[in-house]
């Protein structure tokens, strides 16, 4: 059996979407056995720096120069480079201040003038520097699609991508809306599904960890959130918890 | 003539980070531990945000602890607004932080430091090579997953546990189902310390000034802090108290705690006394020569040691949750006012520390955050001096091993802590 080859790295993050791999418990034995996992320093020492991978699995955005040159050099030594999580695909927490903060000020808050030698830039995802073969999202990522992109790789393939927001499964679910029945500032109607609605199954408000669904309609969000008396200011920074750069569409 | 040794990057820890070794020959001449993870800037992304904001954004500094992080700032929220909760709400916290410890010890032990001990490259080879051995650590991390799971509706950012109480409150199957999964693995985490008290083969190592809350009847609501050599402070007052010092030439910030390099963590809550259930007792009575009183090399065996702790206070709370059934719940309504406040709790690795303050409509005005990797960070630096000072003269391959080594003990999680610092 030939073993694909794996690289699973991280650049700037909490190394969740790591974690959430090694979270697959009972999977995680069969899946050592099956692949060849080349490079993986959060749990594998001394890998090959010239090694080359058939899939590259990377968190993390991009917000220093390291973190570049570590994802160029993923992209050029991999056949496929898959972003995984919030902050490969969208900036993620990272970046939310994005577009209201210069990023040397936000730097001198935490660390005073001597950060003025931090080298550091706004976190961006992957997608503003390289092509990207496929895209896991959330914040964590859910364990179902990291074990639904391993079967499709052993397969020679790639999942299906989905596209339903967070209220499709909310519904299904039965839950009670926190948005229409509670007035609360629920994301849901405009953020990608795919996690079952964990949050609100739970009576908290969709945080939008996952980011956007295609062809979400933000503008429709807004105004319900402004019919409900929300302040387009604190609507804004909710929005923009995981990605800065939501486009209101007529609510501009 | 100089050269250097170097580890970059660090492997089998959370996060980015590399360290250098400076020789003369074969002197050492000082050593250089670099965590050089990009900076997020948390503390600064949260001026502006809302007080109901704070707790899900914070959480997100580091993945392998957002549970406690979380629950350390629900804390500090609450103590700013003078927020009283219920008892089934501080149980469920207790809870899912002793899970949060048990995913977090058993990940560490099984999956990134028994690869030292079978000499194998890491987690994945391990799954080849001792494939029972890591089924064993892989059984008693699911079960703190699940406790994770259960209580905060997602493995990883918890979100059912917010300010004032639950999102939902955990019912009663749920509680037995977690009961009937953590006894499956109960003998497991008991025996866990064999495995690990496997002798360290290095030199003696600088004793650690240990720092640890003080234990309370409340384990989530500690207010004061001890150090090995006596001297105690509030938690409230922990700015006066560790000071975090700005070296010359670099962006060095590290931190000193009463003027000393504290070491935090399981080994500096074993040798201060933390109160342990009869079975942990046992366990550690086994161990204790290997901790009391000993340097850094002994931190592995008290993880182990509080593996086992952990599992058992789990029981008891799901046990007294069950007792307690329908009664005592209730959500708190958190009403925001002017002022600050301050939690500190016993993260895996060790002291963590949040504090904010708020104006009179809730709005984030400071935020500081004080991660047991950073007040770590001088210790781990002067044992690694120590410990290549202590090898010089054998093989570099010798010598980076050990190092390593050391680094695994202290088991840093480089994600909530970006400091150089140069000895």
């Amino acid at each position: 059996m030939i073993k694909p080859k794996l690289a699973i790295a991280g650049l700037t993050a909490c190394s969740g979407c790591q974690l959430t791999l090694l979270n697959c418990e009972e999977e995680f034995p069969e899946i050592a056995h099956r692949f060849d996992l080349v490079s993986f320093p959060m749990g594998e020492s001394g890998s090959d720096p010239d090694a080359v991978f058939d899939a590259a699995i990377v968190e993390g955005a991009v917000s220093t120069p390291a973190d570049l040159e570590n994802l160029f050099q993923l992209r050029n030594a991999s056949r496929l480079l898959v972003a995984l999580g919030t902050c490969a695909l969208f900036g993620g927490v990272a970046a939310m201040n994005n577009l209201t903060a210069p990023r040397r000020e936000l730097v001198r808050r935490v660390y005073g003038v001597s950060g003025d030698g931090i080298e550091s830039f706004p976190p961006a995802p992957f997608g503003n520097f390289v092509s990207v073969d496929f895209t896991i999202t959330g914040c964590p990522p859910e364990k179902h699609d990291i074990l639904a992109l391993l079967a499709a790789l052993l397969a020679g393939t790639l999942p299906p991508t989905q596209s339903y927001p967070v209220c499709t499964e909310c519904r299904s679910r039965e839950n009670l809306c926190l948005l229409l029945e509670r007035n609360e500032l629920c994301l849901g109607p405009i953020i990608q599904g795919g996690c079952n609605a964990r949050c609100p199954a739970t009576g908290i408000v969709c945080e939008g960890c996952r980011g956007p669904v295609r062809e979400a309609n933000v503008a429709q969000e807004l105004e319900l959130l402004l019919e409900r008396d929300f302040d387009r200011k604190e609507i804004e920074r909710r929005m923009s918890r995981f990605m800065p750069e939501w486009d209101y569409g007529q609510r501009r | 003539m100089g050269s250097v040794v170097e580890i970059n990057p660090f492997t089998r820890v959370e996060g980015h980070g590399s360290v250098k070794v400076y020789l003369d020959g074969a002197r050492v001449e000082r050593v250089e531990l670099c965590l050089s993870e990009s900076p997020r800037l948390f503390e600064a992304l949260l001026l502006g945000k809302t007080y109901a904001e704070v707790p899900e954004i914070i959480c997100r500094i580091c993945s392998l602890c957002s549970t406690v992080h979380k629950v350390t700032a629900l804390l500090a929220v609450e103590n700013a607004f003078g927020t009283e909760v219920s008892e089934v709400t501080a149980l469920s916290r207790e809870l899912i932080v002793n899970g949060g410890l048990i995913q977090d010890h058993a990940l560490h032990l099984y999956c990134l430091l028994l690869p030292d001990l079978l000499g194998v490259r890491g987690v994945a080879e391990l799954a080849l090579k001792a494939p029972e051995l890591l089924k064993t650590g892989l059984a008693i991390k699911r079960v703190g997953n699940l406790i994770q799971e259960v209580i905060g509706g997602r493995l990883i950012h918890p979100v059912n546990i917010c300010l004032g109480g639950l999102g939902q409150r955990i019912g009663k199957e749920q509680l037995l189902r977690l009961r009937a999964e953590l006894e499956a693995v109960r003998p497991e985490c008991r025996e866990a310390y064999r495995l690990f008290r496997t002798p360290f083969p290095f030199p003696q190592l600088p004793a650690p000034n240990c720092l640890a809350l003080e234990p309370a009847s409340q384990p989530l609501s500690a207010s004061r802090f001890r150090m090995t050599d006596g001297g105690t402070f509030q938690v409230r007052d922990y700015r006066v108290h560790i000071q975090e010092n700005v070296l010359p030439h670099s962006h060095a910030k590290y931190a000193r705690v009463l003027g000393a390099e504290a070491t935090v963590g399981a080994l500096a809550r074993l040798n201060l006394g933390a109160r342990l259930n009869a079975t942990a007792e046992d366990v550690f009575r086994c161990v204790k020569g290997e901790i009391l009183g000993r340097d850094m090399r002994g931190n592995n065996v008290a993880q182990a040691v509080e593996l086992c702790q952990a599992a058992e206070r789990a029981l008891e709370l799901i046990n007294r949750l069950v007792e307690i059934g329908r009664e005592g719940a209730g959500n708190q309504k958190v009403a925001p006012r002017s002022g600050r406040g301050s939690a500190a709790c016993e993260a895996p690795r060790g002291v963590l520390i949040h504090s904010y303050a708020f104006d009179a409509a809730g709005i984030c005005t400071e935020a500081d955050v004080i991660t047991p990797t950073s007040l770590n960070q001088g210790a781990l630096a002067r044992d690694l001096l120590a410990l290549a000072r202590g090898m010089e003269g054998e093989e570099t391959s010798q010598m980076t091993t050990a190092l390593e080594r050391l680094i695994r003990c202290y088991d840093p999680c480089i994600s909530c802590s970006v400091h150089l610092l140069h000895l």
